[in-house]
């Protein structure tokens, strides 16, 4: 295989490698800001999203502060009406699958709803909402005495389902449960799904939800790290479909992601080494792209202040890509939001290019590190989008 | 690159035997595999069956796993795992020096774990939780599990498609080395018996008291069950080479979703899933031999997928059981049972049959559930239907090597 590099250029002017994804469309949602294009502000502003929590459940927080929304509630973007059962997650991925469409010049027909479908990432669903139900069953002399509506709410497709079921695609559907590789698992998915002629276009991202659940989990594991990110939640989706045949309709994709790597090796301080893994797949993908190191960008990495796995990120990275290259920490904008963090992150490097017509064609990498040892890596080139396009 | 892929490995751990010998011989013999709760406390609830693995023994089947990291579900996934390679032949260090990964379905991951942090809550609150079980919720654990047990650096991905996960991750594994992104796939499912689920499905109506008897007339719903289920994937060449057992070849898959009904199943929509499966294998409805049955017990369910059967393979359609009589319903894990099931059929020449039938549904004439007794046959090519919560629907469709 020839591995001449291709130059930076106008979408439609170089050849489309096979098994490229174009993102013609993508939704965010954030305690920084919904939207893509609020999004895009907000990160040109370099504002950050985090908020004060207190007195948001019942149960009392660990802290008083996180990148959460105090206020979000589904209804005031959807609608009352089919929304007041949804769980936390399910809000959040629908949503980010709602702005995507909103965002993107795909419309849903009838025509094309059957190959139309959807990859949503989780850790395990809504946490909240099965524990909830748990909860339910160990109080009262009637354990059997559960709210059946909300039983599809312990199921970790729920929000892929609901979101199916709202939007009329009825397309692959499909789950990752990728914990913190989740937006790259979900993306290696479809980018598989597409390829293999199954789906013409697809919903991809991934939802956490904030809940006493996650703000507690995290806090008895990691407390005792002096620079952790406070917990967030949030989602973000993308209109994937294949860059080809983007390009063949005259269409302009916002993004190409070119390769997507994934690996599983030791949890930190434990063989195989993750670090030399993530270099190992930086390489594999960027081979896989046809682009050289010198000529990647920025790199957003998940990095969130938990040093062994920072560190398994930093090595893998410099070791891939040098020391010199920029990094994008998104979650210093949007905190440790687990298993949205990679599509987050993904969407902060679309927000970068969004705006600048001088960064078109610029290659990116996206990077995530699973405390199991699973590491992740998304090769992205980026074009600029003039306003008003794909929303006339 | 557009290989051939073949099934060389069979690794289930089940409530009616755990290895592919003692597997095929409770699925030839109609075993049951549901017993009393034991895994939590069923006092209080109405019903109080479940098709629990009271042997699994996950120190006698892992080598590398600490098994005091893992929750039960992972445990169940790596253990198959474990038991699919074994069953396969492969050499160990030839496996985990080679482009290989995992993918594993699952309904509800590490749900014990979860109860168990919920009953910390309850008695002595989020504060006080234990953070070595909160480490262990993410589902992505189970995949995880099963490229650390065998070394593998490839993919580890878990597809968290409820009750047909397993039939996601086949199709999943099968695409990897169809394309040449990995030689050897281990996929499957597992998922373990929980209060939460036992409640719901109560709750909902669709949970039987003792028996689980689909497409019989007076069926009244499932019994969860738990378990693993794994199968070892290469290429044919691969196969060939190492000289390997083949037990089938998968020959292709198809998803769609309902995006209509959360819960109740649409027999258009699983019609149109059996139809893109069909069309993905390169087969015809008239090439289908068998039909391992979603079959999960409840009215609705039956109802819906003879409806569908008939609506693709008209009035006459091939024999179709459901293993869920003897399993119960595995959940993430029921249709990599489902492909074991398959694979054994066409390997050793048997349907297995669907067991607790004892008055035919007359509203479902077209159907042949192969009553209560295996029986013996050639099939050259298997369906295996696997639908779930949120529409996902997932059939495979296995074939003999020709």
């Amino acid at each position: 295989m020839n591995a001449t590099a291709i130059t930076p250029d106008t979408p439609g002017h170089q050849d489309v490698r096979e098994n490229t994804l174009a993102i013609t469309g993508w939704g965010v949602v954030t305690s920084l800001a919904i939207g893509a294009d609020e999004f895009t502000t907000a990160i040109g502003e370099g504002r950050s999203g985090l908020r004060e929590v207190t007195g948001m459940f019942d149960e009392e927080l660990p802290e008083h502060e996180a990148f959460a929304m105090p206020d979000f509630k589904v209804r005031d973007h959807l609608g009352r009406k089919g929304t007041s059962f949804f769980d936390r997650s399910t809000s959040l991925g629908l949503l980010g699958c709602t702005l995507a469409l909103d965002d993107t010049d795909l419309t849903v027909t009838d025509d094309n709803r059957d190959r139309f479908g959807i990859v949503l990432g989780t850790t395990a669903g809504s946490i909240k909402a099965t524990s909830d139900y748990s909860r339910e069953t160990l109080e009262g002399d009637k354990p059997f005495r559960v709210n059946p509506v909300l039983f599809p709410n312990t199921v970790m497709n729920c929000a892929a389902g609901q979101s199916a079921i709202w939007l009329g695609l009825k397309g692959v559907n499909a789950t990752v449960a990728g914990g913190r590789l989740a937006g790259l698992s979900a993306l290696r998915y479809a980018r598989n799904q597409i390829r293999r002629g199954y789906a013409d276009a697809l919903l991809v991202g991934s939802a956490e939800e904030f809940s006493p659940h996650t703000a507690w989990f995290s806090h008895r594991q990691h407390s005792a790290e002096e620079g952790r990110v406070k917990v967030g939640e949030g989602s973000a989706v993308f209109v994937v479909e294949n860059a080809e045949a983007v390009r063949a309709q005259g269409r302009t994709p916002d993004a190409e992601v070119l390769a997507v790597e994934v690996g599983s090796y030791g949890a930190p301080g434990r063989e195989p080494d993750a670090g030399a893994g993530l270099a190992d797949r930086i390489g594999r993908a960027l081979r896989r792209a046809a682009v050289e190191p010198s000529q990647v960008r920025a790199v957003a990495t998940g990095e969130s202040g938990i040093a062994r796995l920072d560190d398994i990120e930093r090595r893998g990275v410099d070791s891939a890509l040098g020391g010199e290259v920029w990094r994008v920490r998104a979650s210093e904008w949007v905190g440790e939001c687990q298993s949205a963090s990679g599509s987050l992150q993904l969407a902060a490097l679309l927000a970068g290019h969004r705006g600048h017509p001088e960064l078109d064609g610029a290659v990116s990498v996206v990077t995530s590190v699973s405390p199991d040892g699973g590491v992740g890596v998304a090769v992205v080139r980026g074009w600029h989008r003039a306003r008003g396009d794909h929303r006339g | 690159m557009n290989r051939r892929v073949v099934i060389t490995g069979l690794g289930p751990v089940s409530s009616i035997g755990t290895g592919v010998t003692a597997f095929g011989q409770a699925l030839r013999a109609g075993t049951s595999g549901i017993s009393a709760i034991s895994s939590f406390d069923s006092s209080g609830f109405p019903h109080y069956m479940a098709g629990e693995v009271l042997d699994f023994d996950p120190k006698a089947l892992l080598r590398t796993l600490a098994t005091s990291e893992w929750g039960r579900t992972s445990l169940f996934a790596a253990a198959a795992a474990r038991l699919a390679v074994e069953d396969a032949g492969i050499d160990e260090k030839v496996l985990a020096g080679a482009a290989a990964g995992s993918s594993i379905g699952t309904t509800s991951g590490e749900s014990q774990v979860i109860e168990a942090l919920t009953a910390e809550w309850v008695h002595s609150g989020l504060d006080q939780i234990t953070p070595a079980y909160a480490a262990q919720v993410p589902a992505s654990r189970l995949a995880a599990a099963v490229n650390q047990e065998l070394g593998l650096t490839g993919e580890a991905v878990t597809l968290s498609t409820a009750c047909s996960a397993s039939n996601y991750a086949l199709g999943y594994a099968y695409d990897q080395i169809v394309t040449g992104d990995a030689d050897y796939m281990i996929a499957g499912g597992a998922d373990s018996v929980c209060r939460w689920a036992h409640a719901g499905f109560y709750r909902l109506g669709a949970l039987t008291e003792k028996v689980c008897s689909p497409f019989d007339k007076d069926r009244s719903g499932i019994l969860t069950g738990e378990g693993g289920a794994a199968l070892f994937l290469e290429s044919l060449e691969s196969a060939t080479e190492r000289g390997a057992h083949i037990y089938a070849e998968v020959l292709g898959y198809g998803l769609n979703c309902d995006a209509n009904h959360m819960v109740a199943p649409d027999p258009v929509s699983i019609a149109e899933c059996m139809r893109r499966a069909h069309h993905n294998a390169g087969i015809a409805p008239a090439d289908v031999d068998y039909i391992c049955a979603h079959g999960t017990g409840t009215p609705a369910n039956d109802a819906m997928e003879a409806q569908a059967v008939v609506e693709v393979f008209g009035t006459r359609p091939p024999p179709i059981s459901s293993i869920k009589s003897m399993l119960g319903h595995t959940m993430g894990a029921a249709s990599g049972f489902g492909a074991i099931a398959s694979a054994l059929a066409i390997d050793e020449g048997f349907l297995p049959p669907t067991t607790n039938y004892r008055t035919p549904d007359p509203e479902l004439p077209a159907i042949d559930p192969v009553p209560n007794e295996s029986r013996p046959a050639q099939p050259k090519v298997v369906q295996n239907n696997g639908f779930a919560f949120g529409g996902n629907n997932a059939i495979t469709i296995l074939g003999r090597v020709a």
